[in-house]
C-alpha cells in the first residue's frame, strides 16, 4: 500500500459475472488494484484475462457485478467514460497508427489546435514540443517527434503509448501484453518504464502469459483460471514456480 | 561499391517517404515522350485541353484520394456525377433559378454520398462492394431522370455558368485561336489547396489518416472513426456534384452514359499517385499528378493518332508499373 495516507483502492471490481449466451467466461470474479501498485494479471488462453479487461475499460457490460473507481460505485458503459475516469489501455496492436508520426500518435483525438474565428487548425510545432518534453520527462529519448511509428521499434512503441498515458493524467495504465514479442533488451526497457510509471504514482495492470517478466515488476498477482479467480498473491508469498503451477491448474489454490 | 549501394538505399528510403515521386517521374517521362511522338502535342490547344479535362476529373480524384485514405473507396463516383448533371439540366429547364438548381445538383450528390457512407457504416460490408452496388443504382437514376435520353440546356447562358466553368479569355488570349483554358482548373488549384491543408493541418485530416491506418488504435484515443468516414463520403459526393456542374457549366448538355469508368480511373490516378489501397497513406498533390498523368497519356495518345481503346490499355500497364514501383521503394520501410 502506498503512503499518501488513504486506502482507498483506485478500482475494486466485485463479484463480475459475464455470460456470453450459455457461455460463462467470468464467474464471480474479485479484482483489485491499490494506489501505486503494479498488479500483475495472469492465466492461460481464454482463462478470461481479456474479459475481465474488457469489463473494466467498458468495452463489454458486465451481466452483473460491481465496479468501484476510488472508492465511488460506478457504471463504465463506454470506453470513453473509462478514459475520462482515468482508466488508459495500451494494446499492442491497437496502440499506435504505424504510418503517422509520434506526434500525431501522441495527441491523436487531443489534437492541439489554434484557430483564427471559426476555422480551426493543429499547432503542430507545439504538439511537436510537448510530445518531445513529455516523452523525455520520463526517461524516453526520440530521434525526432516527426519520425513515423512504423518505424520504430516494439519496445519504442510500447514506450510511446505508456508515455502518452502518462502525459493524459492516468491513474490506471493496462498493459496487454507489453513484452511479447520483443527481444530481451526491449522488454527491460519496457519494464523500466513501468517501474517508473509506478513511481510517479500511478497503478498498472500488467496482463501477460510470461510469469517472468512481469515477476521483475509486479506486487502483487491475480491469476485466473476458467473463468474463476484462483487468488491473489503477494510476491513475498509466491515463486515464479508457484505461479507457473497455479495458472495451469497443478497446483490448487 | 558497397557504399554506392548504401547510398541507392537511403536515396530509396527518402523516395518512399514521398509518395508523389513515381507520379511525378512518370508525369515527366510521358509528358517528354508525348513532346517529341506527337506532333502538335506542345501546342496551347493540347495542353489547355489536358488540364481542363483534368480539372474536372481532379475534383473527383481529390475527393476519392481523401476517402481511401480514411480506408473506404466510392466506386459509385461516375453515376453520381450524371445524376446532379441531371438534376441541375431538368430543376433549370422546369424554370428553377440556375443558382438555387445547382445547389440542390450539388445536395443531391451529397445525399448520394450520405447513403453510401452510411450503407456501409451500417451494414458492415465492405465500400467496394456496397458502391459497386450503388454505382448500378444510381447509374439507373441517372438514366430514370433523363428517361435514356440527352438533357440539353438551351436557354441564354446565365452568368453562373462563366463563374463555375467560363473560357478564362485573358489567358486564351494569348495564345494561338481555339485554345481553351476554362475557370474550372481555377476552382480545381483551389480546392486542392483547401484539401491538402485539411488533410495535413486539421483535427479532420488526422482522423482521416489514423481511420484509415489503424481505426483500432484511433476508436481507441477516441477519434469517432464512423463519423470521420461518414464525412468523408458525403465530402465525396459534395465535390462529384461541383464537378458535375462545371462540366455541364461548360458543355450544357449530359448523356445517359457520361462518367462511366470514371470511377476506376480516379482510383487508378489515386494508387499511381502514391495512395494505398490499405488506407492511411496518400497525399492529395500524388493523387492529382496521377490523374494528371492519366490525362496526358489519353490526350497524347490521341494526337499520335492511336486508338482510344488503346489508352485504356496503356493507362493499365502504368497503373501496374506505378504500384510496382511504389511497393518496390517502401520496401526500406
Amino acid at each position: 500500500m502506498s503512503g499518501n495516507g488513504t486506502d482507498t483502492p483506485v478500482v475494486h471490481m466485485e463479484k463480475i459475472v459475464k455470460r456470453f449466451g450459455t457461455i460463462t467466461a467470468l464467474n464471480q470474479v474479485d479484482f483489485t488494484v491499490n494506489r501505486q501498485e503494479i498488479v500483475g494479471l495472469l492465466g492461460d488462453n481464454g482463462a478470461g484475462k481479456s474479459t475481465l479487461i474488457k469489463v473494466l475499460t467498458g468495452v463489454y457490460p458486465p451481466t452483473s457485478g460491481k465496479i468501484y473507481f476510488e472508492g465511488k460505485l460506478v457504471n463504465i458503459t463506454s470506453p470513453r467514460i473509462a478514459r475520462a475516469l482515468g482508466i488508459e489501455t495500451c494494446y499492442q496492436d491497437l496502440a499506435l497508427v504505424p504510418h503517422m508520426s509520434i506526434t500525431r500518435n501522441f495527441f491523436l483525438g487531443r489534437e492541439l489546435t489554434r484557430h483564427l474565428g471559426p476555422i480551426h487548425w493543429l499547432d503542430l510545432h507545439q504538439m511537436d514540443k510537448e510530445s518531445r518534453d513529455a516523452l523525455r520527462n520520463i526517461g524516453i529519448h526520440i530521434r525526432s517527434p516527426r519520425e513515423k511509428v512504423g518505424k520504430l521499434s516494439g519496445g519504442e512503441r510500447q514506450s510511446i503509448a505508456i508515455g502518452r498515458a502518462q502525459y493524459f493524467g492516468a491513474k490506471l495504465l493496462i498493459l496487454d501484453e507489453p513484452t511479447s514479442a520483443l527481444s530481451v533488451g526491449e522488454t527491460h526497457k519496457v519494464l523500466t518504464y513501468t517501474l517508473a510509471a509506478k513511481e510517479r504514482g500511478l497503478s498498472v495492470i500488467f496482463i501477460t502469459h510470461n510469469v517472468g517478466h512481469v515477476y521483475q515488476v509486479a506486487d502483487r498477482f491475480v491469476i485466473l483460471r476458467h473463468g474463476e479467480l484462483v487468488g491473489s498473491y503477494p510476491k513475498e508469498e509466491v515463486t515464479e514456480k508457484d505461479i507457473a503451477s497455479l495458472i495451469t491448474g497443478e497446483r490448487e489454490r | 561499391m558497397h557504399s554506392l549501394a548504401m547510398r541507392w538505399t537511403r536515396f530509396r528510403v527518402k523516395l518512399a517517404e514521398t509518395p508523389e515521386a513515381v507520379a511525378l517521374t512518370s508525369l515527366i517521362v510521358v509528358f517528354t515522350f508525348f513532346a517529341v511522338a506527337a506532333g502538335n502535342f506542345l501546342s496551347s490547344l493540347a495542353l489547355a485541353d489536358i488540364v481542363t479535362f483534368g480539372s474536372i476529373m481532379g475534383i473527383i480524384v481529390i475527393g476519392v484520394a481523401m476517402l481511401m485514405i480514411a480506408g473506404e473507396f466510392d466506386l459509385s463516383v461516375g453515376s453520381n456525377f450524371a445524376v446532379a448533371s441531371y438534376v441541375w439540366a431538368d430543376l433549370m429547364n422546369a424554370g428553377v433559378p440556375p443558382l438555387l438548381a445547382m445547389i440542390l445538383a450539388v445536395l443531391s450528390s451529397a445525399i448520394l454520398g450520405a447513403i453510401n457512407g452510411l450503407v456501409v457504416i451500417g451494414s458492415g460490408l465492405p465500400s467496394f462492394i456496397v458502391t459497386l452496388g450503388t454505382m448500378l443504382a444510381y447509374r439507373g437514376i441517372a438514366r430514370a431522370i433523363g428517361g435514356s435520353d440527352f438533357a440539353k440546356y438551351t436557354q441564354s447562358r446565365p452568368f453562373l455558368f462563366d463563374v463555375l466553368n467560363g473560357p478564362i479569355t485573358f489567358l486564351n488570349r494569348l495564345f494561338e485561336g481555339g485554345t481553351n483554358f476554362r475557370v474550372s482548373i481555377i476552382w480545381f488549384v483551389l480546392i486542392a489547396l483547401l484539401m491538402a491543408w485539411v488533410l495535413n493541418r486539421t483535427r479532420f485530416g488526422n482522423w482521416v489518416f489514423a481511420a484509415g491506418g489503424n481505426p483500432g488504435a484511433a476508436l481507441e484515443q477516441g477519434v469517432p472513426v464512423k463519423r470521420v468516414k461518414l464525412t468523408a463520403f458525403i465530402l465525396v459526393g459534395v465535390l462529384v456534384g461541383l464537378a458535375s456542374v462545371m462540366q455541364f457549366a461548360h458543355r450544357t448538355s449530359v448523356d445517359p452514359v457520361r462518367g462511366e469508368g470514371w470511377e476506376l480511373i480516379a482510383v487508378s490516378a489515386c494508387v499511381i499517385g502514391g495512395v494505398h489501397l490499405t488506407g492511411g497513406v496518400g497525399t492529395i498533390l500524388g493523387a492529382c499528378l496521377g490523374m494528371l498523368l492519366l490525362t496526358t497519356l489519353e490526350t497524347g495518345l490521341v494526337l499520335m493518332g492511336v486508338s482510344v481503346q488503346i489508352f485504356r490499355a496503356v493507362a493499365g500497364i502504368f497503373l501496374i508499373l506505378a504500384v510496382l514501383l511504389n511497393t518496390y521503394l517502401s520496401r526500406g520501410e
